[in-house]
C-alpha cells in the first residue's frame, strides 16, 4: 500500500484552483498512489545503517531500548506480536521509533496490552501497530518510526527515519 | 500496509535576521501566543546559536520542552502577490503566560494552512466567482460589488430591511476579530437595518448565555489563574482536554497535581490547601475523565455520567443537598444577590428522587459532588470552586435555563469575585464581538425557518460559517437552499444578453417567484458555496492584523505577516466596499437618509476599524477603551486582560478577575422542564433507539475548515466518527472501520464506527462536523423558544450497518481514547 504523503496531498490541491470541487479536495485516506509513491524513505540525509539487535532476541511485549542514529536519540524496538504497518521479521511485527515524544519530547513508555507509547508529559499516546500514529494528544506528527531491515542471519538494522526526532533541526546532526 | 503520515525528516532554521512577528493562535478560545519567523526561500539559519532567530544551538539535542523545535507542520514556504517566496514558521511562544510554549494539535499544525499554491490549501478563493455559465467563474471585485449592490439595493427598496437576511461570524481570532465583527454589524444594522440575521452556526442573533446575562454576570469572569487556585474544579459539558487543550494542560492539571500548592499558599494564606479536584458532567467518559484521573488520581475526579439533557434536573438537586446541608455562602447571598426567594421555589423545589431517575446520577455521588463543591474547608474558609462550562449544557436540552441553574449554584455558593472561583464559559471560539446594536427583540427570529425555509428573505448572505452542514436539522436547511438558489440559478441560465441590467433583472424576478440570492463570503469553496451566486474572497488570520480576546478575556494583536491570496480582501474592507457602492448608489438617487445609514465606511487600515469599534464594547467585558496597535505590538503575546481601565504611562492597565468590587447578581428560575415534544416522539419510537449526542474531537477545529487542508488530521481522520458501546456493536454486527448509517425522520447521515466502551450502551457520540458526514442532519427543529438556541446535543436515530470501508480498520487506529 501506498504512503499518504505530502506530496500526494499536493496533488489533491492543485486540482481545485478556483475552487470549483470543494468535496474533492478533501484529502481522502486514498490509495490512489498504491505501487507507485512506496514506502522508501524519501531523504537526502545520510543515515548510519546500525545493527540493534537478532531477532532471537526478541520477545513478544519487552521491549528493547538503543539508540539511533546517534547516542543522544534514544529509540525502542519492540516486537509486538501482532502485524505492524513498516513492520518486519517474519511475522512483521517488529517495530522501532524514537522515544522522544514528537509533541515536546517527553519520554515514552511502552505498554505491550495495546502496543502504545505513552507521553507522561501531556499524556499523547502512540499507535505502534499503526506506523507511531497519534492515537490522542497534541503532537503534530506520528511518532518517527525506525525504517528497518533485516538481514538473510535475522539481524536487524536501523537505516532510517520516517518524520522529524523531537529537538532536532534535522535527524542525523551535523 | 500503509502508515498515516510522516513529516520530513528536516527542517529550515530561521536565520538571525528573520522577520519576526507575534500572534495568537487562530482557532480556540484558550489563545495560545505565537511568534512568526519569516525569511526568503533559499536561505536558511544556521545551526550555531548566532546563526540563528531562535538562539539554539542545533547541534546539540534540545531538551524536552526546550521551545526551540520545530516540527514540520510548523513550517510553509509561501508565495506573496509579487511572487517572492518566502519561509515561514509559526512557533508556539515560550514567553507568552498562556501556553508557556506548548500548544495543541490545531494550533501546532499552522504551517500546514497557510496559502501556498502548491499545498493542499491551494484551494482557497483568491477571486470573486459570479454565477455564470451553470458554474461559478472568476470575477473582477468591480463586477462582484456591483452586481451584489443592485440585488440587495432593489430587494431593499422593494421589499424593506428584512428581505436581506445574513448569517455571519461574530467570534474572535481567525476569520473574525473586532474589526471585521465591527464592520460586519454596521453594514447590516446600521446600514440594511434587518432583524433576520445569525450568528455563525445558530439560527437567531443571541447570546449563547442571555441568562448569565439576565443573572448580571460576564460569560469569561475568571482567569486561567483561578484553575490554579482552585479547590475544585467543575466542567460541565466540555471536554477541556481535546477542546481548551492548553488551558487544560496547563492550568487546570497542574492544580490537580498539586503543582500549585506553594502558589496556593503564596496567594492565599491563612487557610488549608490541597491538590485541587475536578468534578466533570457529561454523558461520555472522556479523555478529559481519563487524562484527569491519570494526572490526579481516580480519587481527586468525580465523572458524573449524566444522561442526556437533564443537566437542570442535576444542577438543581446539587444546589438542593448543599442548601439542606446548610453548606451555602449566607453572607454572599444576603449581600451580592436578588431573588433568592424565587430561586428558592424553583430550584430548590427539585425532587432528589426525580433527579436520581433522570440524570442516571446515584444520590451518593451527588452528595460527594456537593461537598467537593460547597463543604466548607474550615469554619472560617470556605471551599473556592470553579464552574465552567461549554457546549454541553450551552446547547443542551433548555439553553436558558440550563445557564441559569449553574449560575444559580455558584451564586449559592458565593462562587465569584475571589481567587480560585467563577463560573462562565469555557468559550469555543475566541471573542472579538463588537457591533451596532442587533434591531431585533428578543427571543430573536429563527431565520433558518422563517428568512430560508419560510421565504421571508429574498438576499442571503453567508460570511465565514457553513450552515448547510452547522446549522440544526441541516437536511431540510440544505433542500430549501437548494430548490430556492435554484430559482435564481435559472432565471440567470436563461438570460441571453451579458448585460449587468438583464442578470440583477433576472435575479429580481427569480425572487419574486421565491427565489433566494445567495452571498458567500470565506475563504475556501465550502459546502454552502456550492450553492452561491456570489462568492466573496476574504482574507484570514495572518493576512491582516486583528485583535480578539481569550477565555480570559486577554486582548492581543494578532500581526499581519503575509499577503492574502489572489485578489482576497480582509472581510472588514469587502463590507465597506459593499456599503460605499450602495452609498453611492443612494446618493445618486437623492435618497439622503438612506445614503446616510451605508456612510461611515470609510476606515483605511486595520486599526481603523478597531479604533471605531471600540464604540461597540463601552461597559462590556471586553472593554478595551483607549487601547492602539502600537500599544498591544508593544505587549506582544501577554497583551492585557479586559476591560482597560485607564491608560497609564502611554499602556493599558487591565482586570485580571471581574467582580472584585461589590457588584450584586441576580437568581433566575430554572426548574427542570421536561423534553419538548420533537424529542418526546423521538423517545417513542422504537425505530429511534439511539440517543446521538455529539461533540468535538481534538484534531480538528470546527467545520474541518482548515483541517481538510492538512494531511496529517486528515490522514487520521477521513470521516466522522461515532463511538458506539461494544453491547449495540455486537448486536449490530458493526466493527471498527464499518460505514454505518444513522437515521431519523429528520434525515440520515454516515458514518465511521468506533467501538468503545465510553459511553452507556443504547447512547452513540457522532462528530460535531466533518465534511464527509454532517451530524446536524439528523438534530430536530428544537429550539429553546426563550433564546432560539437548538438542542444541538440531543437527538435520536436508528443505526444500520453499511459495510467495512476497505484500509480504515487496517490503517487508522482504534485503540480507546478514554483510558490514559
Ligand atoms: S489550545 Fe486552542 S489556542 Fe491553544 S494551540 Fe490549541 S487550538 Fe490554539
Ligand atoms: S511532550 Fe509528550 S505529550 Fe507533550
Amino acid at each position: 500500500m501506498s504512503e499518504v504523503s505530502r506530496r500526494h496531498f499536493l496533488q489533491l490541491g492543485a486540482c481545485v484552483v478556483g475552487g470549483a470541487c470543494a468535496a474533492d479536495a478533501l484529502p481522502s485516506l486514498a490509495h490512489a498512489a498504491e505501487g507507485g509513491d512506496i514506502t522508501t524513505l524519501r531523504t537526502t540525509l545520510p543515515y548510519p545503517r546500525v545493527k540493534l539487535a537478532s531477532i532471537g532476541q526478541l520477545t513478544v511485549g519487552r521491549e528493547q531500548l538503543t539508540t539511533y542514529p546517534d547516542q543522544a536519540s534514544p529509540v525502542v524496538l519492540a516486537k509486538l506480536g501482532r502485524p505492524a504497518i513498516n513492520g518486519v521479521g517474519p511475522d512483521r511485527d517488529i517495530v522501532a521509533f524514537s522515544r522522544r515524544c514528537s509533541h515536546m519530547g517527553g519520554t515514552l513508555s511502552f505498554r505491550p496490552d495495546t502496543a502504545t507509547f505513552h507521553c507522561p508529559l501531556h499524556y499523547a499516546f502512540f499507535d505502534a501497530q499503526k506506523g507511531g500514529l497519534l492515537v490522542i494528544g497534541q503532537a503534530t506528527d506520528n511518532l518517527p518510526q525506525l525504517e528497518l531491515e533485516v538481514d538473510a542471519a535475522g539481524d536487524i538494522f536501523a537505516v532510517g527515519i520516517r518524520g522529524l526526532l523531537y529537538g532536532r533541526q534535522t535527524n542525523v546532526l551535523a | 500496509m500503509s502508515s498515516i503520515y510522516h513529516g520530513e525528516d528536516r527542517i529550515p532554521v530561521p536565520p538571525a535576521d528573520a522577520e519576526r512577528f507575534t500572534t495568537v493562535c487562530s482557532y480556540c478560545i484558550v489563545g495560545c501566543g505565537y511568534k512568526v519567523y519569516k525569511w526568503p526561500l533559499g536561505k536558511e539559519g544556521g545551526p550555531l546559536p548566532h546563526q540563528n532567530a531562535l538562539r539554539a544551538d542545533y547541534r546539540t539535542q534540545q531538551p524536552e520542552q526546550a521551545g526551540t523545535w520545530i516540527s514540520p507542520a510548523m513550517h510553509s514556504v509561501v508565495t506573496e502577490r509579487n511572487g517572492r517566496r518566502f519561509n515561514i514558521v509559526v512557533l508556539p511562544d515560550k514567553d507568552c503566560v498562556v501556553n508557556k510554549g506548548n500548544h495543541s494539535i490545531r494550533g501546532g499544525t499552522h504551517g500546514d494552512v497557510l496559502y501556498a499554491p502548491d499545498r493542499p490549501t491551494a484551494d482557497r478563493l483568491t477571486h470573486p466567482l459570479l454565477y455564470r455559465g451553470h458554474s461559478r467563474l472568476p470575477t473582477t471585485w468591480d463586477e462582484a460589488i456591483e452586481l451584489g449592490a443592485r440585488v440587495i439595493k432593489a430587494t431593499l427598496d422593494r421589499s424593506g430591511p428584512d428581505a436581506v437576511a445574513m448569517k455571519c461570524f461574530d467570534h474572535g481570532g481567525g476569520g473574525g476579530g473586532f474589526e471585521n465583527n465591527w464592520a460586519v454589524g454596521s453594514f447590516f444594522f446600521t446600514g440594511i437595518g434587518t432583524k433576520m440575521a445569525s450568528i455563525h452556526n445558530r439560527p437567531a442573533y443571541n447570546s449563547e448565555v442571555f441568562a448569565s446575562g439576565d443573572a448580571g454576570i460576564a460569560p469569561l469572569p475568571s482567569a486561567y489563574l483561578d484553575a490554579e487556585l482552585a479547590d475544585t474544579i467543575v466542567l460541565i459539558g466540555a471536554n477541556s482536554h481535546e477542546t481548551q487543550s492548553i488551558y487544560f494542560l496547563e492550568h487546570m492539571l497542574p492544580n490537580l497535581g498539586g503543582g500549585t500548592l506553594a502558589l496556593k499558599q503564596q496567594l492565599l494564606p491563612g487557610e488549608p490547601h490541597a491538590r485541587g479536584k475536578m468534578i466533570i458532567v457529561d454523558p461520555r467518559r472522556t479523555s478529559t475523565v481519563a487524562v484527569a484521573e491519570a494526572h490526579a488520581g481516580k480519587d481527586n475526579v468525580l465523572h458524573l455520567q449524566i444522561n442526556n439533557g437533564t443537566d437542570i434536573a442535576l444542577l438543581n438537586a446539587l444546589s438542593r443537598l448543599i442548601h439542606e446541608q446548610g453548606w451555602h455562602d449566607q453572607d454572599f447571598i444576603s449581600r451580592r444577590t436578588n431573588n433568592f426567594s424565587v430561586f428558592q421555589q424553583a430550584n430548590l423545589a427539585q425532587s432528589l428522587d426525580e433527579a436520581v431517575r433522570l440524570t442516571g446520577i446515584s444520590k451518593v455521588r451527588m452528595m460527594q459532588a456537593a461537598e467537593w463543591i460547597a463543604k466548607p474547608k474550615t469554619s472560617a474558609a470556605r471551599r473556592r470552586t470553579l464552574f465552567l462550562y461549554e457546549k454541553g449544557l450551552i446547547w443542551g436540552l433548555k439553553n436558558y435555563e440550563n445557564v441559569a441553574a449553574v449560575n444559580d449554584l455558584a451564586l449559592l455558593t458565593g462562587s465569584l469575585g475571589k481567587p480560585g472561583t467563577g463560573c462562565g464559559r469555557l468559550g469555543g471560539h475566541q471573542e472579538g464581538y463588537s457591533r451596532p446594536p442587533y434591531p431585533g427583540q428578543r427571543p430573536p427570529i429563527n431565520v433558518d425557518e422563517v428568512a430560508v425555509k419560510g421565504g421571508a428573505s429574498k438576499v442571503f448572505w453567508v460570511a465565514g460559517c457553513n450552515p448547510v452542514g452547522g446549522t440544526l436539522n441541516a437536511q431540510a436547511f440544505r433542500a430549501s437552499l437548494a430548490q430556492r438558489t435554484a430559482l435564481v440559478n435559472q432565471a440567470l441560465d436563461a438570460t441571453s444578453s451579458g448585460t449587468l441590467d438583464d442578470k440583477v433583472a433576472a435575479v429580481m424576478s427569480a425572487l419574486d417567484k421565491g427565489g433566494l440570492f445567495l452571498i458567500v463570503q470565506d475563504i475556501y469553496p465550502t459546502e454552502t458555496a456550492q450553492y452561491a451566486h456570489l462568492v466573496l474572497p476574504a482574507a484570514q488570520w495572518g493576512e491582516m492584523n486583528l485583535t480578539s480576546i481569550n477565555g480570559e478575556r486577554r486582548l492581543r494583536l494578532y500581526q499581519k505577516f503575509m499577503d492574502a491570496p489572489g485578489i482576497a480582501e480582509p472581510d472588514w474592507k469587502i463590507m465597506a466596499r459593499m456599503a460605499q457602492r450602495l452609498e453611492s448608489a443612494y446618493r445618486a438617487e437623492g435618497k439622503a437618509e438612506m445614503a446616510a445609514r451605508f456612510s461611515g465606511f470609510t476606515w483605511t487600515s486595520d486599526e481603523d476599524v478597531f479604533r471605531a469599534a471600540a464604540a461597540g464594547v463601552k461597559g462590556a467585558q471586553e472593554d478595551y477603551g483607549d487601547t492602539t496597535y502600537a500599544m498591544l505590538k508593544a505587549l506582544g503575546t501577554n497583551g492585557v486582560q479586559t476591560p482597560v481601565q485607564e491608560i497609564q504611562n502611554g499602556m493599558p492597565v487591565g482586570t485580571t478577575r471581574l467582580y472584585m468590587d461589590e457588584k450584586r447578581f441576580t437568581f433566575i428560575p430554572s426548574a427542570w422542564p421536561g423534553f419538548p415534544s420533537q424529542i418526546q416522539a423521538l423517545m417513542n419510537d422504537s425505530r429511534y433507539p439511539f440517543w446521538v449526542n455529539n461533540g468535538r474531537a481534538n484534531h480538528g477545529w470546527q467545520t474541518l475548515y482548515d483541517d481538510a487542508r492538512k494531511p496529517y488530521v486528515m490522514g487520521r481522520a477521513p470521516f466522522p466518527h461515532v463511538e458506539i458501546h461494544p453491547q449495540d456493536a455486537r448486536s449490530l454486527e458493526i466493527a471498527n472501520g464499518d460505514l454505518i448509517e444513522l437515521f431519523n425522520p429528520y434525515g440520515s447521515v454516515s458514518a465511521m464506527a468506533v467501538v468503545t466502551d465510553s459511553n452507556a450502551p443504547g447512547h452513540v457520540f457522532m462528530l460535531f462536523e466533518h465534511p464527509k458526514g454532517w451530524l446536524n442532519s439528523l438534530t430536530t427543529d428544537y429550539v429553546d423558544p426563550t433564546t432560539t438556541i437548538p438542542y444541538y446535543k440531543g437527538t435520536k436515530a436508528g443505526i444500520r450497518k453499511i459495510g467495512p470501508m476497505p484500509g480504515l480498520n487496517e490503517d487508522l487506529t482504534f485503540v480507546p481514547t478514554h483510558q490514559a
